[in-house]
């Protein structure tokens, strides 16, 4: 193999930073390789691939060091119009990549301002090799998440770059999604000799589509390794914030030496070392406990209808006669593919919009006889991006606005408790989207908690955060139990439903598909493929296993084996 | 108070008109030209009304423009919004003539410039209903417009239903975790709170938008988009056929007959 990218001894400074982003950053990637970079927030992943096309030195002028080869070309000698022929460049935030109204002209967007008299063909060709062709006359704006991603994809794959960056594929579009993406980059790996170099936090994406993994730490790569061998370092990764996968994290738990890639190998290794779970009693399964007095139900939800319009003006019906109750210390997980009504039930069951048919009562008050103002007293709705709920110039006026306009007049000491409870005082008077992606999910549960909702509503509280934020999300939604009554959470995250969930709400084309605990649903293989939902990596290990029940996080797992003590016939 | 989901006039409506309008998706007479023949078919229309003083000639032309809009498939939003405006003008008018101690033939010259303003602007509705972004900015190109020119309508378009539903989010916060009040008299407290909302909520959808648009130039610069060498590829892109030339000659025709029977109502 030849290498198509080689850094020596690259080092790049920002205008007006104080010191590098890029040290000294000697890296070779070999053509054909599909590289993960990897590394905690702030080590300069994002930094190091811009360099690849050439935006870092060309559009941000800052101090460059060192000598950058793609493809034969000298990077600083280059500009970032002919490196981008060699190099396609996808970002985390792809919906703001796509420039044109339809997705055809998007695609031939870039060999058109290149003069490229096939731009059609090729336009035609990175669409079918993407398997979007049949998208090419829809709009933009109409594509779901998944869709305008590989639209993004396709604009620059129209290039026939050799080298294609992609900035964390998992952020923003659900987990069947994501894998359909990553398939499509391995396709275009294998067949058509492409290298890919993405970077992901996911370890379990990693361990199982990248060929080598570039581990990056303060603005230098500490190692570039074989896929294998980086997985083998656990505890390395853990330390520069990529918890292991499941899988890896299970035989430590169990002192089984060894890195699996798949749920088959890992369950080959503790197969092979003899280990027997035997605590099968000792997992308790919170869904399981049933309430001393009958329930007091928070929301309820009956025979709902409701829809939109569409452009074309007819009637697009999302939701079918739901019918749904939300009792006090419910949590509840609703799942189902985009598209699903996820977000419309969510609104609805908020009072934001009321319903077509049906009716809701939420905490007493049928959602038609008040304004969606007044409902905000009973139920907190936290949107999807953080930003969209920063709408002052600082966390602590963002959390007073609602308890100090409600004249409550411990709003000040309100907000401060509630502050302090997500931890973050000390980021109190800066603008929200100044702050990391887990901290800004925290001050939108501070914003909802100051709300004092009977009912809070998250959507995808848990979307583009990085393992170690989603579990402190994840953790900190748990704490807060208490101080809510009920809470509705719609996500794609499997973690967040196996570690927080008492209940999940399966939703598909806006019916109720099914309405049962976490380890029931992790059970049931039919839903799981109907609803196109992929359990954690534990899961699916205790499940081949035939562990019963099935551990739903590695401290379960761990539990199963040590608890009752099983036997190690070493 | 009784909430219930309401399919026309309401925010949501708004959006979906301005939608199809810029989009086009009604398609409509003048949606299947090319945007060239549009363009020019719409400056015909627009400069006739000012070449006569002749009323006759100006309610002719103000018919044209007015079957052309209904052959374009104007939606209601826009038709609704021009119908407020050409009636206020002209109670305007009556008012202004009646005050000012002016007569009929006072009245009756500012009717004469709201109509001619009225043609035009049907005729400018008509046109730009019919273009979608991309045919519109290839269009411009062709006649010559710079580069950026073109691709800034394209991309102002594509911005359109972002900011829509960008606005919507962060005004849906605002109503919901501010301070509520009571209705007032006609709602005028209501309307003035909303008011402050829709001011309010410029400072987060700037901040959220700058941030967004970051990528976008960052992508456009890898996109070879300040290499500029594809406007002959773009304009080679366009063709004018049968239609177009067949609806330009019509309406020319249409144009010196409503000339014609100026001079002929006020002979005859």
């Amino acid at each position: 193999m030849t290498a198509i990218i080689e850094l020596d001894r690259v080092s790049f400074r920002y205008p007006g930073a104080s010191r590098d982003t890029l040290r000294n950053v000697c890296l070779t990637i070999e053509e054909g390789d599909f590289v993960a970079v990897i590394g905690g927030n702030g080590s300069g992943k994002t930094t190091l691939c811009k360099t690849f096309n050439g935006l870092v030195p060309h559009y941000w002028v800052g101090e460059f060091a060192g000598e950058a080869t793609v493809a034969g070309l000298d990077t600083y000698d280059s500009s970032v119009a002919e490196l981008s022929s060699t190099v396609g460049y996808v970002y985390q935030d792809f919906q703001n990549q796509l420039v044109r109204p339809r997705v055809r002209d998007e695609v031939e967007f870039g060999p058109m301002n290149f003069g490229m008299p096939d731009f059609a063909e090729r336009g035609r060709q990175a669409m079918e090799m993407l398997g979007i062709d049949h998208l090419a006359e829809r709009f933009v704006w109409q594509l779901s998440g998944g869709q305008a991603h590989l639209t993004a994809l396709a604009s620059v794959l129209a290039m026939r770059p050799r080298v294609i960056v992609v900035d964390e594929p998992v952020a923003e579009v659900d987990p069947a999604g994501a894998h359909a993406l990553y398939e499509r980059l391995t396709q275009l790996n294998r067949e058509h000799g492409i290298t890919v170099v993405v970077i992901e936090h996911h370890a379990e994406f990693i361990s199982q589509y990248a060929k080598s993994v570039v581990l990056m730490d303060d603005g230098a790569p500490v190692w570039h390794l074989p896929a294998a061998e980086a997985a083998a370092r656990a505890a390395e990764l853990e330390a520069h914030g990529i918890p292991a996968p499941q899988i890896i994290d299970a035989c430590a738990a169990l002192d089984l030496p060894g890195a699996p890639r798949t749920i088959a190998e890992a369950a080959a290794i503790v197969r092979g070392a003899g280990v027997t779970p035997r605590g099968a009693s000792s997992v308790e399964d919170a869904a399981g406990e049933s309430p001393a007095c009958p329930a007091r139900p928070v929301v309820t939800a009956s025979s709902l209808t409701h829809g939109y319009r569409t452009v074309a003006g007819d009637l697009m019906t999302v939701l079918h006669g739901i019918d749904l109750t939300v009792d006090a210390g419910d949590r509840i997980a609703l799942v189902g593919g985009n598209g699903a009504g996820k977000s419309t039930l969510m609104r609805l069951l908020g009072g934001l919009q009321v319903p077509r048919e049906g009716t809701i009562v939420l905490d007493g008050v049928d959602t038609r006889s008040a304004s969606s103002a007044r409902l905000a007293d009973h139920a907190a709705y936290l949107f999807q991006r953080p930003e969209q709920m920063f709408l002052k110039d600082s966390i602590r006026s963002d959390v007073r606005l609602h308890p100090a306009g409600r004249g409550r007049e411990d709003a000040d000491a309100l907000v401060d408790r509630v502050l302090d409870r997500v931890r973050l005082t000390p980021f109190a008077d800066r603008d929200g989207r100044t702050l990391s992606g887990g901290q800004q999910r925290r001050a939108t549960l501070a914003i909802g908690l100051a709300m004092g909702p009977a009912l809070l509503l998250a959507d995808e509280p848990t979307a583009s955060l990085d393992v170690a934020s989603r579990d402190s999300v994840i953790a900190m939604l748990d704490e807060l139990s208490d101080t809510i009554a009920a809470a509705v959470v719609a996500t794609h995250d499997m973690h967040l439903v196996a570690e927080w969930a008492t209940r999940v709400v399966v939703l598909e084309q806006g019916r109720i598909l099914a309405d049962l605990a976490p380890r029931a649903l992790f059970g049931d293989d039919a839903l799981l493929t109907r609803a196109r939902l992929v359990p954690p990596q534990i899961v699916s290990l205790g499940r081949e296993l035939g562990m019963d029940p099935v551990p739903l996080s590695v401290g379960q797992w761990r539990d199963a084996f040590t608890a009752a003590g099983a036997e190690v016939h070493a | 108070m009784s909430r219930k989901t309401r399919d026309v006039l309401s925010v949501e409506w708004v959006k979906l008109e301005l939608i199809r309008t810029a989009y086009a998706t009604r398609g409509g007479l003048f949606a299947k030209m090319d945007a060239r023949m549009v363009i020019g078919w719409y400056l015909m229309l627009a400069v006739a009304p000012w070449l006569t003083h002749s009323f006759a000639t100006i309610i002719a032309l103000f018919v044209i423009t007015a079957v052309s809009a209904a052959l374009a498939r104007v939606g209601p939003l826009v038709l609704g919004l021009f119908l407020v405006g050409f009636v206020t003008d002209f109670l305007y008018a009556f008012l202004a003539a009646w005050m000012f101690g002016g007569d009929a033939n006072t009245a009756l010259a500012l009717v004469e410039i709201n109509l001619k303003l009225a043609t035009v602007s049907l005729a400018s509705i008509a046109a730009f209903v019919s273009l979608d972004p991309e045919k519109l900015s290839t269009g411009l190109l062709a006649l010559g417009a710079p580069e950026l020119l073109a691709f800034g309508v394209s991309y102002g378009y594509r911005m359109m239903p972002i900011l829509f539903e960008e606005f919507g989010v962060v005004f849906t916060g605002l109503r919901l975790r501010s301070a509520p009040g009571a209705r007032g008299f006609l709602g005028l407290r209501a309307l003035w709170r909303w008011g402050t909302y829709a001011v309010q909520a410029f400072y987060p959808i700037f901040l959220n938008t700058a941030k967004s648009v970051r990528t976008t130039v960052e992508s456009l610069e890898t996109r070879g988009f300040t290499a500029r060498q594809g406007r002959e590829l773009r304009i080679a892109r366009l063709s004018i056929g049968a239609l177009d030339v067949t609806v330009v000659a019509v309406t020319l025709a249409a144009v010196i007959a409503a000339f014609a029977i100026g001079p002929w109502v006020m002979t005859g």
